[in-house]
């Protein structure tokens, strides 16, 4: 975001009073090989989904966690936004999916031998949860056991 | 191991994901700017680089001049219009050209279609959502069974501003983000509808119609 300062009263109390998980920590793990061989994959909060998939709903328990699976193949043109969030902007997603989900430049770091390789499935979540419940304790662990199942070595994580 | 950027930094400091860069962009643009590769490719670059560290979290910040606040809901952007707005349909008819346009554009690509309506029944979408609003009709025989009306409603919104974005951006590609919603919500009568829509759906006594309302005019 915009820094606080200029955005309106109700967008900063908003923001500040969300309530957002708080930790004490986070894992750690240091990288043991460079990027250049490691395995990506991509997870978003945008809540993008494939066209014809179930799209994200507005739940009455603080949010809908599921998550969608994205095959790397599918064509830009059949990948569609059901985020139930007003509080975005979308034009930027419609000239250019890359905004928010980078599969273009992906490609184009593996191509530059940046980035080793691409896992077959990328994964999508909606953002914007009054409630992680299902994140953490069911769909998380589900999507974070199938990127290992696919040996991922990396996961780039954007938002929208 | 993860890296990934964060649109909120005070969020980020909270959560403590073991690498985050945080990037002062307004919500919807993550990568900072669309077609521009290059500007993509240096948050990418920079978000990569974070896996290099030996220690965390880490929480990085993104330096960049300061960007302007997009305004997307239609109470801030709306201004008194001077355009003359057209009948709903005949607004519909007339930028149909302009979202083939976008369409030959963006490669077939196209944010229309969570409804599941093909664009060549907005006329009969656009009917509905009318008597929708004017309390003549509960729901619609187009309503895929999975969808409850609310949903439905919701999707038939989203895909109708999808379409008339999509079409403005199209004949106004250097428009700003705050110059395509303000010509949405001020100069088109579809813009007008969604508001009465969402005053009708703020009332409604279904609680998930009235929790989707907020967001048709937005």
């Amino acid at each position: 975001m915009p820094k606080l300062e200029i955005l309106t009263e109700q967008q900063r109390d908003l923001l500040l009073n969300w309530p957002s998980p708080e930790n004490e920590d986070s894992p750690w793990v240091e990288m043991s090989k460079p990027l250049s061989e490691c395995k990506v994959a991509l997870v978003t909060t945008a809540g993008l989904h494939v066209r014809g998939d179930n799209p994200f709903t507005t739940a009455k328990n603080g949010g809908d966690a599921s998550f969608r699976v994205i095959p790397r193949i599918t064509d830009p043109a059949d990948i569609v936004q059901s985020h139930t969030s007003i509080g975005f902007d979308r034009t930027s997603i419609y000239k250019d999916i890359n905004i928010t989900f980078p599969i273009d430049r992906l490609n184009e770091l593996v191509a530059l031998g940046k980035i080793g390789s691409l896992s077959d499935n990328y994964y999508s979540f909606m953002g914007a949860l009054r409630n992680v419940t299902g994140l953490t304790d069911e769909y998380g662990p589900e999507v974070a056991k199938k990127l290992l199942d696919e040996k991922v070595d990396v996961v780039l994580l954007t938002p929208t | 191991m993860t890296t990934g950027i964060s649109l909120v930094e005070e969020h980020a400091r909270k959560i403590k994901p073991p690498r985050m860069l945080s990037v002062p962009f307004n919500f919807g643009n993550t990568l900072g700017e669309a077609n521009n590769p290059s500007y993509q490719h240096e948050i990418l670059a920079a978000t990569f680089d974070l896996l290099n560290r030996s220690e965390g979290p880490v929480l990085q910040i993104f330096e960049t001049d300061e960007i302007e606040r997009v305004v997307i809901s239609r109470t801030e952007s709306k201004i008194e219009s001077i355009t003359e707005k057209k009948d709903l349909l005949l607004e519909l008819s007339d930028i149909k050209p302009d979202y083939e346009k976008a369409l030959k554009t963006n490669k077939g690509r196209t944010a229309v279609g969570l409804s599941t309506i093909n664009p060549g029944l907005f006329p009969d979408v656009m009917e509905f959502l009318k008597r929708y609003a004017a309390g003549e009709m509960e729901d619609s025989e187009m309503r895929p069974e999975r969808f409850s009306i609310g949903h439905f409603v919701r999707y038939c919104v989203d895909d109708l501003k999808s379409y008339y974005l999509e079409s403005r951006i199209a004949v106004e590609p250097e428009a700003s983000m705050n110059e395509l919603y303000r010509w949405l919500w001020s100069d088109t009568s579809l813009g007008d509808l969604l508001g009465e829509l969402a005053d009708v759906m703020n009332n409604s006594e279904d609680k998930e119609v009235k929790a989707i309302a907020y967001g048709v005019a937005r």
